[in-house]
């Protein structure tokens, strides 16, 4: 594994699709990259995801090849499982404090097999499928893992040792313990990601405790092949759905919540995911009730054409309250603006609510870079440098910086690891200027 | 159908309350939020949107505006803070100021200088008139009516009946033409129609007893806090407490002065607290100064949406109720006290005044909704009858 001290060009915060498409754009142009990621794999967001939109590619075979370049590439050294927790500059660039969190697995002996995972007797609800899967206390995250090296919680473990006795390359390692890790590099690229709007945020949609009102990431994982169910169940009572309604701006465009803004992708995304419930339950009912319907990218308008042309129903009108009958059904109260203003309760099977994009990272305290009032990274020229934070050398790139959709978010990692590479090139041509005056910098290029 | 729009209407409703739907996006929360709103009655986002539009026209013939009690829910909830509900009490105090044709109601609701100021003339003005009547102050015992006359009290009150009875019909005339106007009736079918049988008894019980009286729709719907308050700090028992201490202190000056016309009990005669109309007078008093009270803590605390925009006439309504009940408390203490003290005069004096202030103004001020709610609900209650047959052909029979 790596050593205590790793000479880097660029520091990749966060292993998602916009920070794993900069550190693969950084490195094949020569920059030796450190993608540092907090998760046991990479993959971010996009790897739970079912289909993106607006081509219904499917995510796991667009977003897996991805990560295994970035895992085998020669110029990135991949640090998964890692923690930046401290930022310093030194001679123009950076020292990072990485926190390399226990395993509890030896990463060099691991080869995935999972034999840990079958012999754990411990099921945890698996955040990977928002909750509702489970998965066990040591186990490889989740299939498609980047690395496929397995985890142990060890929280939730009884240290029984049945993994320990079946590994059959005695990986398993409970004396593991956090290690440091320092790593110099010449520019950082913030590439944090988003997190969605809890879905206990607004009490008129229940609080989070209607069993049958789901957000749309999990229902990206009802869809999705890899699915916790297999198919497209509500979770209350695993009924098959006949009805389902989506909730539109349960998260955006609400000052309530102290989200002011749109948050771009939650149109389309349930778009997409009304066409593909069209696909996987053929018989059932899917409406949309929104206040606005904005498809503003290449080939979106269409997109949601074609939604209409397939039957789905979309209902002007912002739902405001969620209820449920006796038998869990949701129920959503709403005003039907363009049907003579009329205020109806309609009851549905599932309720999806399509939730909003949150900051979910501060980076100012570590790198000293300010968030805007949206407390999305701030930006100071966003229509000429939209990847070029307040502080020379780090850069941000995809959801860090604000909602985006995943096209957005490939298109900044290039920008991000553009502008990156430009701010090197500059700073090598400075420093041996510098070299004639006597005032030499140690750096290491590839 | 044509519709007359004016620009400006919406800069015109923000004299009269605390107005910001400029930020409204029309989403329909607050129509789909609303407990009262149904699927025949949807406010406030068509109001709003009228505004935004300058349909002067369809907002002033909207009866929904006063099926609206302000419990806040849309305020609170409203995706961009647009105060829906602020919106609404704007409307009705516009909609008070256009029914009124003198132009007073206008000038009371959008200078606050001008109509404190007018406010204090006026009481001033009606203490200095009963002052110029005034008797001798007995000072052996409290001889209230000798000081002021309870004929000139009883006749300035029938005369301030009547005009206030006289520029309510007017408004309330209005009102009913511009809701018809806005509902696309004939002055016929107002009239009423001989093949059409309206529900006109069963509308006045639905309006008088249920909606007023009983706040039925107000006491169950309207109580937005997350954990339900205790009953007597609902709003709408605030509200009660006010409207029956008022109604129950009205009833029992009528009464007072009936006894006093079949010469059972002439006015001022010292009688005992549990006399029966002396009691339901201590007893409505004691509502009427406990609902205002609290609707004063209140606002002035601005505890919940409904309570956190007063503007000057809400203060006013507010004050003159209170300054009335609790000078009428301290004449009653005055009364049972066991030597006259000369300054119940000056009570008296005063809590007539601001008595009469009080009625006088009503049709002008916040106190106006008393006529205007009541008539708009009635007028929304009424249904053609289910059992007559509508639209006989011509030539039938």
């Amino acid at each position: 594994m790596a050593s205590d001290k790793l000479r880097v060009d660029a520091l990749v915060v966060g292993g998602g699709i916009a920070g794993m498409q900069s550190a693969l754009d950084l490195a094949d142009q020569g920059y030796q990259v450190a993608l540092v990621e907090k998760e046991a794999s990479i993959g971010g967001k996009m790897i739970a995801l079912s289909k993106v939109f607006p081509t219904l590619d499917c995510c796991s075979c667009i977003t897996t090849p991805k990560m295994s370049a970035v895992a085998h590439h020669r110029n990135i050294h991949l640090l998964t499982y890692c923690e930046v927790q401290s930022i310093r500059e030194n001679g123009g660039g950076f020292v990072a404090q990485v926190l390399k969190k226990p395993r509890y697995v030896n990463e060099d002996l691991c080869t995935g097999c999972r034999q840990c995972e079958y012999a754990c007797p411990i099921d945890l609800p698996d955040p990977f499928d928002r909750g509702y899967g489970a998965h066990r206390a040591i186990r490889v995250p989740f299939s498609t893992a980047v690395p496929q090296i397995a985890v142990l919680d060890i929280e939730n473990c009884l240290l029984c040792g049945k993994c320990e006795q079946v590994c059959p390359v005695s990986a398993v390692d409970f004396t593991q313990t956090p290690q440091q890790l320092e790593i110099e590099a010449g520019s950082i690229v913030l590439a944090t990601g988003y997190e969605v709007t809890p879905r206990d945020a607004k009490k008129e949609y229940g609080g989070g405790k209607l069993p049958n009102v789901i957000d749309a990431l999990f229902m990206e994982r009802l869809l999705a092949p890899t699915g916790p169910y297999g198919h497209v169940l509500r979770p209350g009572d695993g009924k098959e759905p006949e009805s389902i309604a989506y909730v539109q701006c349960a998260g955006s465009r609400d000052q309530t919540l102290g989200v002011p803004y749109c948050s771009r992708v939650c149109c389309m995304y349930a778009i997409k995911q009304a066409m593909l419930i069209s696909g996987a339950l053929p018989l059932a009912d899917v409406t949309i009730y929104y206040m606005d319907i904005r498809t503003f990218g290449k080939g979106y308008e269409q997109f949601y054409q074609n939604a209409k042309a397939m039957g789905i129903e979309f209902v002007k009108g912002k739902v405001a309250r969620i209820t449920e009958d006796e038998n869990q059904n949701p129920i959503v109260r709403v005003e039907l603006i363009d049907e003579g203003s009329r205020v109806v309760e309609r009851t549905h099977d599932l309720v999806v609510l399509s939730v909003g994009m949150l900051p979910r990272y501060n980076p100012q305290p570590l790198y000293g870079v300010p968030v805007a009032d949206d407390g999305f990274v701030e930006v100071p020229s966003p229509n000429i440098s939209p990847c070029v934070t307040d502080r020379p050398g780090i850069f941000v790139t995809g959801t860090a910086a604000g909602p985006m959709d995943i096209v957005d978010s490939i298109m900044t990692a290039g920008a991000a690891a553009s502008e990156a590479a430009a701010y090197l090139r500059a700073r090598k041509s400075a420093s041996s200027v510098s070299t004639t005056t006597g005032k030499e910098r140690e750096l290491v290029y590839a | 159908m044509s519709h007359r729009l004016d620009p400006n209407l919406l800069l015109e409703l923000k004299k009269y309350g605390d107005v910001n739907v400029e930020a409204c996006f029309n989403c329909g929360n607050c129509t789909a939020v609303c407990p009262l709103s149904t699927e025949d009655e949807s406010f406030p986002r068509r109001m709003i949107r009228c505004v935004q539009v300058g349909m002067r026209d369809e907002l002033l013939g909207s009866k929904e505006l006063w099926t609206c009690y302000y419990c806040g829910e849309c305020s609170e909830t409203c995706p961009r803070q647009a105060e829906p509900g602020e919106f609404m009490a704007a409307a009705r105090r516009y909609a008070i100021a256009n029914y009124d044709r003198l132009g007073l109601a206008k000038m009371l609701y959008t200078s606050p200088a001008l109509s404190l100021i007018f406010l204090a003339l006026v009481a001033v003005f009606l203490a200095a008139f009963m002052y110029t009547q005034h008797g001798p102050m007995n000072t052996t015992s409290l001889a209230l009516f000798q000081f002021i006359p309870d004929e000139l009290i009883h006749n300035l009150g029938v005369a301030a009946m009547v005009f206030i009875g006289l520029v309510g019909l007017m408004g309330t005339v209005n009102m009913v033409l511009q809701i018809a106007r806005a509902d696309g009736l004939t002055k016929a079918a107002i009239a009423g129609n001989s093949g059409i049988r309206l529900n006109w008894f069963e509308a006045l019980w639905d309006t008088l007893g249920v909606e007023v009286l009983g706040q039925t729709r107000y006491r169950r719907e309207c109580e937005t806090a997350e954990e339900r308050p205790p009953w007597y700090l609902q709003k709408w028992f605030i509200h009660a407490s006010t409207m029956w201490g008022f109604m129950g202190l009205l009833l029992a000056t009528a009464l007072d002065w009936f006894l006093a016309l079949l010469g059972i009990k002439p006015t001022g005669t010292w009688v005992p607290i549990w006399y029966p109309v002396r009691l339901l007078g201590t007893i409505a008093g004691l509502f009427l100064v406990y609902g205002t009270s609290v609707a004063i803590i209140k606002r002035l605390l601005k505890t919940d949406k409904t309570s956190s925009h007063s503007i000057t006439s809400d203060w006013v309504f507010l004050g003159l109720l209170w300054l009335s009940g609790v000078s009428g408390f301290v004449l009653e203490v005055a009364i049972y006290l066991p030597r006259a003290s000369s300054w119940g005069y000056w009570v008296l004096l005063f809590h007539v005044s601001v008595a009469m202030e009080l009625i006088l103004l009503a049709p002008f001020t916040k106190f106006a909704h008393a006529i205007y709610r009541t008539v708009a609900l009635y007028v929304h209650s009424l249904k053609p009858m289910a059992t007559v047959e509508l639209a006989r052909p011509a030539g039938a029979d």
